[in-house]
């Protein structure tokens, strides 16, 4: 980032190897969790029901592991209440776009956070403005960790994108944000396609099926239900970021500058002092 | 109970320190006043009292500070939070919870104290700080005095044997700030808590501080007795400044002190003041015909639903003239300014501005600014730009777009206040810097008419002298202008008339010198000290010595 | 009508609705308009209970419980019973706060998914067998052969739209029960419950939920602003002159927001030691690694069976421990912890004998519980479950009734007049 010649913004989250492991696994068992359908073997599961709930709890008890392993000495009051006060635009924007043709408002801070203030800052982000809205709308419920894990992932793999600045970096997270926009949709369809049809409909997923025959199902139940609001929220996405985008994450860095993250702190004079 | 000894601190690429070789002894039970000019340090010498300097803000701090026997170079702010109390500026936006309750308990419950402890300790406090009647509301819908009592009470709650307060009423009105600051003092007799309160209003708060600490703005600290410092401070009340020029000694902090030693003065002083309060423009004041209306409305009536904000106002405003609109927090000040400007809601009522043929409020927002500017409460809230040469570039472009006035923004601004650097962002420069920026946008539109609502909020006095000179010279040149304000001081030296608001209705319109030397409570400390001689500034006794001495 | 809803909540206060009682807040009592009291406390058996908010862990296992007794049936009939007791129990103990408006919502959700079921089943039919009651034709569309097995059109039969709705019900009434516990429970008291380990997550909601009606308010003021420079509150170049004040304002909020925390002890250390913090980042990797493995076992059918559960099991278990051990790292306690009484007890009681009585299948006939589409004929319905179902909507006698709700509402001059006639109607 210091190439471009201005000065380092530290992340707001300090990332430790440890907590790299912990978020790698955690990855793993969220692809596990959503894909479950393509990658699981017949016959596993005798119901269609159990598999989305097991996960669903398997999920939460990911993000509880790897919000306390990222905490524990990782979250200080400055990230906290940036977390906190971006979540809550998050909460207060979610609404807006709701009910209106796929018009996703959430997209917008996250990417552009999660490209400022890092990756462990963006999942952070994903997990607690999802709660926060879902506690504000009274939409708390078994869908709540498949929205948080895809919503973090969105946030994480902002921060993780190459050091590029001004036009490229703006066309780049537009890009970003609509690819976002259409794999949120995807995974998250996929969490509730196993159960949401009628298991004789011809879309709805049939346990034992081929890999390919289910991946046509999905496919055709991806398209049928879900293209418009996916696209819909693809274009909020690219329009919110090349519109507000450059001046949004000027106001990030600034922010990041004065809020310096992990400030170098130093003490003169010490060697004369004895403990009072 | 605080020691700084040697203290210097200095900010990661910063070329000078922001403070050297402080050396500060403050007792127990004592109220530290800290008073200088913006930017002049005080902020980072209470934020080093907690450790905030350096461990949340980064930097180097030299020397040591000693707190309640605890050396912040050991001791973070978090382990610090049960010696220290820190109260900021703005409550509502260091509320963590969103009820009164649960944010009082807040603090404790980061200090892990017994639910029971808890519980008895909140009931003290609520009562403490007389808010018990507010206990299950939501923080947002307090009024500022409320919210900074809870903030106060949740920085207590703790049981911290120092409070620092960090201009806890700049961003309040006169009665909220009151209140705020009775219950501070309180604090210090009753509970002997030791308070470091940063602090512009100096009138009211003077009287009951135990010492002084005064930063001129080199990095360097004086401190000492009230009346030592300020003989000597360039900030200072007006009791004090009037103490100076009449060799009072020991110098008045409060206008009973001072009124004991004004006898003397008064019999010296001529009946009437032989300038006027406003010497500095009074070409306006003695013109045989009154000068033409700018601005005539009449009528206004601004509804919110079931509650009336404006009731049927007439108002009449001249060119050249300088009025000042007063009144306590919901009488409809803000209301009737954004009603006259056009953008505000109106029941009823018209508007009509010299030269202009229709109602500002039937013209698009784009035509209505040419006829009425007006600068809103939160400046900053005109600016969404990344830098003063943008927001400067972006008004000159609005202005043409409608009708080129011939007016360049840079120039205004300049006129303004000289020296805005045009690479700065917006928000990074101070609170008066902001305001001249807005009003320099607004007046690139050539107003005839200016409207400013609460400029003076946070403001210092420095800053309130540069707001009276561009107000000056604005209404010199024509202008009408308005100034909401709770200010009775900036009112005297920037106002010609004062015009008085209560529950939506116009209650007092006239001279400035008539309507606020008409109540004892509404004066300035100048006429509080030499009633029932209507004086209202230093400047006119020093010019009224000046007349006596010299024959 | 959130404002007069929230007004007359806070008059509740007073004294005089609850038979005389002594008021939990004297400072309210009598200072505003008349007392509305929740129609739960007009009744006998609540006249003499204080108001209180049952804890909110209790509401979500009674919906939990309920949620589960309605996995195990097809029967439209018990169905309706159990939408009939979430409905009571909702109507009569939800609050007047933002979330408790959530429920209208879920039913309308609900509807939804019993018609999305339908109209799939009746577009992407898969064949209809001989017996069926055919309905209509839908024109038959071919599909290219790679896409194998997938039929668009076709005959609709009423035992393939009536399987559809049933299964679509019953999902419907999972939905609802999750609703009922976003209604019924107080989320900011259920963040209290969230493990210690979780802190900053908490922190990092209430900070949010506690901002956010701030935020709304900084919007209102500077698009209200933005006419005086001359531009509308409209427009794409608007929504930048909107969004970034009131970011700029929200970030700077934040930073001043983390100095208060900071200097109000947040993140001081708890009693972990090193070596605790330590032991407890094992478990969880352990944990992790555990849970990466059992996933692994679903992966690949070649691992043994058993591997793959005791993988899930262990791993499950190793972290909750983490997650346990995690939460000694910071030190806080609670103001006014919400109690566990005999209310919250009933309350999960009662759900769980619903749960338990429709999973045993003893003392009924078990198909009563699925009913057979195949000769179609009418639900009949048992008498046990029905008994059982009912049972849990004595939640709605068990729990106390909730208390006032002024946390997002306050006084404001306005409402008064609303506050008057929404008391006289409930009157």
């Amino acid at each position: 980032m210091s190439a471009t010649g201005e000065p380092t913004i530290r992340t707001a989250i300090r990332i430790r190897p440890r907590s790299t492991i912990t978020i790698a696994m955690a990855s793993f068992l969220g692809f596990v969790a959503f894909l479950w359908p393509f990658v699981v073997p017949p016959g596993t599961f005798s119901s269609t029901e159990t598999p989305p709930l097991i996960f669903g709890v398997l999920l939460a008890l990911v993000l509880a592991v790897v919000f306390a392993e990222v905490a524990d000495g990782g979250i200080d009051a400055k990230a906290l209440a940036m977390l906190g006060v971006l979540s809550a635009i998050n909460a207060a924007l979610r609404p807006l776009g709701a009910g209106t043709a796929g018009i996703e408002t959430v997209f917008f801070i996250l990417v552009l956070a999660g490209r400022v203030y890092g990756a462990g800052f963006g999942f952070a982000l994903g997990c607690t403005s999802l709660f926060a809205s879902a506690l504000l709308t009274g939409g708390v419920g078994p869908w709540m960790p498949y929205q948080m894990f895809g919503c973090a992932w969105v946030g994480m793999f902002a921060g993780l994108l190459p050091p590029l600045r001004g036009k490229a970096e703006i066309a780049m997270l537009a890009g970003y944000g609509a690819l976002a926009g259409y794999l949120f949709g995807f995974m998250l369809n996929l969490s509730f396609w196993p159960f949401s049809l009628d298991p004789s409909s011809s879309i709805a997923y049939k346990p034992g099926l081929s890999f390919v025959e289910q991946w046509h199902r999905y496919l055709l139940f991806d398209v049928t239900t879900s293209l418009g609001w996916d696209t819909g929220r693809a274009i909020t996405n690219i329009v919110a970021i090349l519109l507000a985008g450059p001046a949004a994450l000027a106001a990030f860095r600034r922010a990041a500058r004065r809020a310096n993250f992990r400030p170098a702190v130093t003490f003169h004079d010490r060697e004369d002092l004895s403990p009072s | 109970m605080i020691g700084f000894d040697h203290v210097g601190v200095s900010y990661e690429g910063a070329a000078t320190p922001v403070l050297r070789d402080v050396n500060l002894r403050i007792e127990e039970g004592e109220l530290c006043l800290v008073i200088g000019h913006t930017g002049s340090g005080k902020s980072t010498l209470l934020a080093a009292v907690n450790g905030l300097v350096p461990y949340f803000t980064g930097g180097t701090l030299t020397g040591r500070v000693v707190v309640d026997g605890r050396d912040t170079a050991h001791f973070r702010p978090r382990e610090l939070a049960d010696v220290v109390g820190v109260v900021g500026q703005d409550p509502l936006a260091g509320f963590v919870t969103d009820t009164v309750e649960e944010e009082l308990a807040y603090t404790m419950e980061q200090l892990a104290i017994d639910p029971a402890a808890m519980r008895t300790r909140l009931e003290e406090t609520l009562d403490l700080l007389g808010i018990a009647d507010l206990r299950s509301r939501a923080l947002h819908t307090l009024s500022g005095g409320q919210q900074q009592r809870v903030a106060i009470g949740a920085a207590l709650t703790a049981q911290p044997r120092i409070l620092v307060l960090d201009e806890p009423t700049s961003a309040l009105d006169p009665t909220s700030a009151e209140d705020v600051l009775a219950t501070i003092t309180r604090l210090v007799h009753d509970l002997g808590v030791t308070v470091v309160l940063a602090e512009h209003r100096l009138e009211r708060v003077v009287p009951y501080a135990d010492r002084v600490v005064y930063l001129p703005g080199d990095g360097t600290v004086t401190a000492g007795e009230p009346a030592a410092i300020l003989a000597r401070s360039a900030v200072a009340p007006p009791v004090v400044e009037l103490g100076r020029l009449a060799g009072w000694d020991p110098l008045p902090l409060s206008v009973r002190d001072a009124r004991r030693h004004a006898s003397a003065l008064r019999r010296q002083l001529p009946d009437t003041p032989p300038v006027s309060h406003r010497a500095a423009h009074a070409a306006t004041g003695r013109l045989a015909a009154p000068p033409p209306a700018a601005l005539t409305a009449r009528g206004i009536i601004v509804r919110y639903g079931a509650l009336i904000a404006v009731r049927d106002v007439d108002l009449t405003l001249r060119r050249g003239e300088t009025t000042a609109l007063m009144g306590r927090n919901g009488s409809g000040k803000s209301s009737l300014l954004w009603a006259m400007q056009g953008s505000g809601r109106r029941a009823a009522g018209r508007v009509s501005v010299a030269g202009a043929a229709t109602d500002p409020a039937k013209l698009p927002a784009a035509e209505a600014r040419h006829l009425v500017g007006l600068v809103p409460q939160t400046p900053a809230d005109l600016l969404y730009l990344d830098t003063v040469a943008a927001e400067l570039a972006e008004a000159d472009r609005d202005a043409r777009a409608s009708a080129d006035t011939g007016a360049r923004a840079r120039a205004i601004l300049d006129d303004i206040a000289p020296g805005i650097a045009a690479g700065m962002h917006p928000r990074d420069l101070s609170a008066g810097q902001q305001l001249a920026l807005v009003l320099a946008v607004q007046l690139t539109a050539a107003p005839a008419v200016i409207l400013l609502d609460e400029p003076t909020r946070g403001l210092d006095y420095q800053a309130k002298a540069g707001l009276t000179g561009t107000l000056d010279r604005l209404a010199a040149r024509g202008h009408a202008i308005v100034v909401a304000t709770h200010d009775v001081e900036f009112a005297t030296r920037g106002c010609d008339r004062v015009v008085v608001m209560a529950e939506g209705e116009i209650v007092a319109d006239g001279p400035s010198a008539t309507v606020l030397t008409a109540s004892p409570t509404f004066a300035p400390q100048v006429a509080k000290i030499l009633a029932p001689l209507p004086y209202l500034t230093v400047a006119q006794i020093a010019a009224a010595l000046d007349q006596v001495a010299a024959p | 009508m959130t404002g007069q809803a929230g007004q007359a909540g806070a008059g509740r206060g007073g004294a005089a609705g609850t038979g005389g009682l002594p008021a939990g807040r004297p400072g309210t009592a009598g200072t505003r308009g008349p007392p509305a009291d929740r129609p739960g406390a007009d009744e006998p058996h609540g006249g003499r209970r204080l108001p209180r908010a049952l804890h909110p862990v209790a509401w979500w296992l009674w919906a939990i419980a309920l949620a589960t007794a309605a996995s195990r049936t097809s029967n439209p009939l018990l169905l309706l019973l159990i939408f009939a007791v979430l409905g009571l129990v909702v109507a009569v103990r939800r609050t007047d706060a933002p979330w408790a408006r959530a429920y209208r919502y879920y039913l309308f959700m609900a509807l939804t998914i019993i018609a999305i079921r339908i109209v799939f089943r009746v577009v992407f039919e898969s064949g209809v067998t001989p017996g069926d009651h055919i309905l209509f034709r839908l024109p038959h569309i071919p599909t290219p052969s790679w896409y194998s097995g997938i039929q668009i059109g076709g005959p609709v039969s009423l035992e393939a739209v009536l399987s559809a709705t049933l299964d679509g019900m019953r999902l419907a009434c999972l939905l609802c029960c999750i609703g009922a516990a976003n209604t019924l429970a107080n989320p900011k008291r259920a963040l209290r419950v969230l493990p210690g380990a979780l802190y900053e997550l908490g922190v990092a909601v209430t900070v949010a939920l506690s901002v956010a009606p701030q935020l709304v308010e900084s919007v209102q003021r500077v698009r209200r602003a933005r006419r005086l420079r001359g531009a509308g509150g409209r427009g794409l170049r608007a929504l930048r002159a909107i969004a970034i004040p009131v970011l700029h304002d929200a970030l700077e909020r934040s930073l001043l927001l983390a100095a208060g925390m900071d200097s109000r002890g947040y993140g001081r250390t708890g009693s972990a030691t090193r070596a605790s913090r330590r032991l407890t980042a094992a478990l969880m990797l352990a944990g992790l690694a555990g849970l990466c493995i059992g996933a692994y076992g679903l992966l690949d059918s070649t691992v043994p069976h058993g591997l793959g559960i005791g993988g899930f099991a262990a791993g499950a278990a190793l972290c909750v421990a983490g997650l346990a051990l995690g939460g000694r790292r910071v030190s806080r306690s609670r103001y006014r912890p919400d109690p566990w009484r005999w209310p919250e007890w009933a309350v999960v009681g009662c759900a769980v004998v619903t749960a338990v009585v429709l999973c045993l299948n003893t003392g009924y006939n078990p198909a009563a519980l699925n009913p057979a589409l195949y000769p179609l004929h009418w639900p009949s319905l048992p008498l046990l479950p029905t008994v059982a179902i009912l049972a849990s909507a004595l939640a709605a006698f068990a729990a106390p009734p909730p208390p006032a709700t002024t946390i997002l509402a306050g006084p404001r001059p306005a409402p008064r007049a609303g506050e008057m006639t929404l008391a006289g109607v409930r009157r």
